[in-house]
């Protein structure tokens, strides 16, 4: 082969690429007729839809675009709207809950949206005891929801529940008729809600693959109408999964989506810089902890906690975070119901580090933690390091150990096998206090979030006591001491609440921040392509 | 030849089983709790039960080993927990995309690397040579995920021409499913817009899985081409006034091509391991992007599905190979 061949053959191959890419849309948004289709990505599949089996942010996402409930969540902070729900009431023991349906809303299929459809799906969720029904079932039995008539809906709790109406947004209604239909070997019809549609929602299901692309059109005469003018309203929403965070950036940037989720802080930092692309920038209500083990090794020593977390260097985390951060002033997130800054939260003072040290058997130091994080979060590893230069003056090592997230929750679950200290992210999936504060009781052992391993008698009996008040002052009051008290314990190093941010093109419009979305969930019911 | 079928094929339910055994072990040793998982991080403990009574994760061990096997007996592969699907399904749903990448990049890596290592042959030590050689080292030690980071960058952002990742546009329906391959479906419907819009994606993943593959059949063939180049059979031919065109083209490629193709073989089973990770950066809903979301969930039943597909489809690849081995060169059948 001759130099000129070689060239000739390089020049085709590069010249087929082209040819090749020359049918690629130049923008992410799809057509339908004069309307839009905007395209959302992110990194996560949705392997499950059914509402009453999984939630996790993308699935989240996508069963409120699909179904309806009662009531939503909307705004920042973030409030419980009526939605299937028109209004509801309560009995003054707060055992009784009486919700009255639209008389409008109707299934994908055309059924109405009953009180029947209400009771059969609560019921589902409950028998089926997976995903949301931890919410409920230690205060509500099957037989204590009743359908009243068509429109009324009567919900009898065993006990007081002071949360019961914060997680009534994440209970979908599902068509019983639908269900009953596709139900295969008592399965109450899982296998069919797995990636099938029987909701009422703004969108219905085109195409679905949970792996790779959900495409899902918009009911035109949805039964709540649209936010946006008639003329905007669009055509659907496209979900697209693109694990890696490059290729989502790379695809933004040539506008194959138009809006992404799931960045790491210097490619939200970049993408903020181009032309066409706008970022969005709110404080989060995902505490970011270093949770402590104590119930085995030196964690277990509070003075020794303590001395940890006055060593900490706070102001890294911000670094880390490019100042798209905002620290911790209680265990609970400022946008969370009954939120109170802790008078005296610890902040770096090597003095009373040294102090508190002087009081432990480890006084010069002299020993090594491990610090766990999940392999592959980078923002982790960078805070294992600030750690470990943290507490270099206390003469403490820090081996900072990347594990997979299944091995590091598995180990997690066990005071012997759990790490000393471990990178934690927790979002609440409800803004009641009563979310946060459970995970620092002892009934929460054993799942990721209460790897500090934390069992004290005192708050155990706070958290069951704030729990049943239905009194909203005292509510408040009971969750303000709660609060000190996680504190006074010192189970966690608090570190900082991450910045939420999408990145979006310049024409999406809608987008409307709530906090207590999980991770990078969108109301995609909002969002849509501009045409102007 | 139908003696050496049988018996091959034989081992190849040993060598299966064998492999059954090694995943299971592995899997289960690995610590981790798969119905916790998938219950979701807020579930209660009762809740977290329900799962594994669902999924027969409550039963001991062997327990557990002997259903498998059993229903792997009746080609059955469990259920996935991410997914709640049979394995077998997800697995049907899933590999004809991966075949296709898979297909594509050793189609790439033979057109590219037969004539590349004939050239280098032929050129030796000329300046065509040595970049060659170049290009085969630096497709070996170029790690995949690297190559198609870089190509991404170049092709999708910078250029333009080349969609970063997917299978097909999100707008585009897929042809209707006949292999499940959508390239193949696609000319089956003699769709050739959507064929090209298919090519189109597939160009990058299949290329950046090829390099490794193009890299090994250049140097092999390189080899094999010098020394029959030198052999004594074609210097007789070219005596004879034979064309180059066909001593070259034909009397020796036909001879160096033997080794070229088992090397083939060997790299069709290393191009189906790297395709997980190529599968992951291109977002390719193939069988390696399903076996690696279902391995971080730590749901082993699809781990264990994919590896027993990608062994046997190895194996059966190794056993094509070996007799296609035999009719090239009959004196192999023998021994």
């Amino acid at each position: 082969m001759k130099r000129r061949d070689f060239l000739a053959v390089t020049a085709a191959g590069a010249l087929g690429a082209r040819t090749l890419g020359a049918s690629l849309p130049a923008q992410a948004f799809e057509r339908v007729g004069d309307r839009r289709t905007l395209v959302f990505s992110g990194g996560q599949p949705v392997p499950v839809l059914d509402p009453h089996v999984r939630y996790d942010w993308s699935t989240r996402m996508m069963q409120q675009s699909i179904y309806d409930a009662l009531a939503k969540y909307e705004g920042n902070p973030a409030m419980v709207v009526p939605w299937l729900a028109e209004s509801w009431d309560t009995s003054a023991d707060g055992l009784t809950w009486t919700f009255h349906l639209v008389g409008n809303a109707k299934f994908h299929n055309g059924d109405p949206v009953d009180a029947e459809a209400v009771r059969y799906s609560f019921e589902r969720a409950l028998k089926l005891n997976k995903g949301v029904a931890w919410m409920l079932k230690a205060y509500l039995d099957p037989s204590g929801i009743a359908a009243v008539d068509a429109r009324t809906v009567k919900i009898t709790l065993t006990q007081p529940y002071g949360a019961f109406l914060s997680f009534i947004p994440l209970w979908y209604i599902v068509n019983p008729k639908q269900v009953i239909a596709n139900t295969v070997a008592d399965d109450y019809g899982q296998k069919f809600l797995t990636d099938g549609d029987a909701g009422s929602g703004p969108f219905k299901i085109r195409r679905w693959d949970g792996q790779a692309v959900m495409a899902l059109d918009a009911v035109a005469d949805y039964w709540k109408g649209w936010s946006m003018p008639e003329a905007e309203r669009p055509a659907g929403v496209i979900y697209r999964v693109i694990r890696e965070p490059t290729p989502r950036k790379a695809a933004l940037q040539r506008g194959e989506i138009d809006m992404v989720t799931e960045m790491t802080p210097d490619d939200y930092d970049q993408l903020a810089k181009m032309p066409g692309i706008v970022v969005t920038d709110d404080v989060g209500m995902t505490p970011f902890t270093i949770q402590m083990n104590t119930q085995k090794g030196p964690t277990a020593d509070l003075n020794f906690r303590k001395a940890l977390a006055y060593a900490f260097d706070y102001d890294s985390l911000l670094q880390i975070e490019n100042g798209a951060a905002k620290l911790l002033d209680s265990p609970f997130p400022n946008a969370m119901t009954g939120h109170v800054a802790i008078k005296d939260f610890p902040r770096r003072n090597l003095d009373k580090a040294k102090a508190y040290l002087a009081k432990t058997p480890y006084a010069k130091g002299g020993i090594a933690l491990d610090y766990t994080y999940v392999a592959g979060l980078e923002v982790e590893r960078r805070i294992g390091l600030a750690l470990l230069e943290s507490l270099q003056p206390l003469g403490i090592k820090i081996n900072v150990v990347a594990q997979p997230w299944p091995t590091l929750v598995a180990r997690g679950a066990k005071p012997e096998t759990a790490s000393d200290l471990v990178a934690v992210y927790v979002t609440p999936v409800s803004p009641d206090p009563d979310v946060l504060a459970a995970q620092y009781a002892s009934t929460a052992l054993g799942q990721f979030w209460a790897m500090h391993q934390l069992s004290d008698k005192t708050l155990d009996a706070m958290v069951a006591s704030a729990r049943s008040e239905i009194d909203p002052k005292k509510r408040l009051e009971k969750y303000a001491a709660i609060q000190q008290r996680i504190v006074d314990l010192q189970p966690c190093i608090f570190g900082m609440l991450e910045d939420r941010k999408w990145a979006m093109r310049t024409y999406v419009k809608g987008f409307q921040y709530c906090p207590v979305r999980l991770t990078g969930e969108a109301d995609l019911y909002a969002v849509y392509a501009a045409q102007a | 030849m139908l003696r050496t079928v049988a018996t091959r094929l034989g081992v190849l339910v040993l060598m299966l089983f064998g492999l059954v055994c090694i995943t299971f072990v592995v899997s289960n040793v690995a610590p981790s709790d798969p119905a916790a998982l998938a219950a979701g991080p807020d579930a209660t403990r009762d809740m977290v039960e329900t799962v594994r009574r669902e999924y027969g994760l409550d039963r001991p061990l062997p327990q557990q080993f002997v259903r498998y096997v059993t229903d792997l007996a009746q080609l059955k592969l469990g259920r996935a927990i991410q997914t709640g699907n049979d394995v077998s399904d997800d697995l049907a749903r899933y590999f004809p995309a991966t075949a296709e990448l898979v297909l594509l990049s050793t189609g790439f890596a033979v057109l590219v690397g037969v004539p590349l290592g004939m050239a280098s042959a032929v050129r030796r030590n000329a300046w065509f040579d040595h970049a060659t050689r170049i290009l085969a080292v630096s497709g070996v030690a170029l790690p995949a995920f690297c190559a198609a980071l870089l190509l991404q960058l170049v092709f999708s952002v910078v250029l333009g021409w080349l969609p970063t990742s997917g299978q097909l546009s999100v707008a585009t329906a897929p042809p209707p499913a006949v292999t499940g391959m959508i390239l193949f479906d696609a000319l089956w419907a003699r769709d050739l817009a959507t064929f090209r819009e298919a090519l189109g994606y597939a160009v990058l993943p299949a290329f950046v899985l090829s390099l490794p593959s193009i890299a090994a059949i250049v140097r092999v063939n390189r080899a094999e081409m010098i020394e029959v180049l030198g052999a004594d059979y074609v210097t007789a031919a070219r005596a004879h006034g034979v064309s180059p065109w066909r001593v070259i083209g034909w009397l020796a490629l036909k001879n160096a091509m033997l080794p070229t193709l088992a090397m083939i073989g060997l790299r069709l089973g290393w191009t189906l391991g790297s395709s997980f990770l190529v599968e992951t950066v291109f977002d390719w809903p193939g069988i390696g992007l399903y076996a690696v979301s279902s391995a971080l969930a730590s749901d082993f039943k699809p781990v264990m599905g994919v590896t027993l597909c990608m062994g046997a489809t190895v194996m059966l690849c190794n056993l094509l190979i070996d007799l296609a081995y035999a009719w090239l060169d009959p004196r192999t059948s023998a021994a």
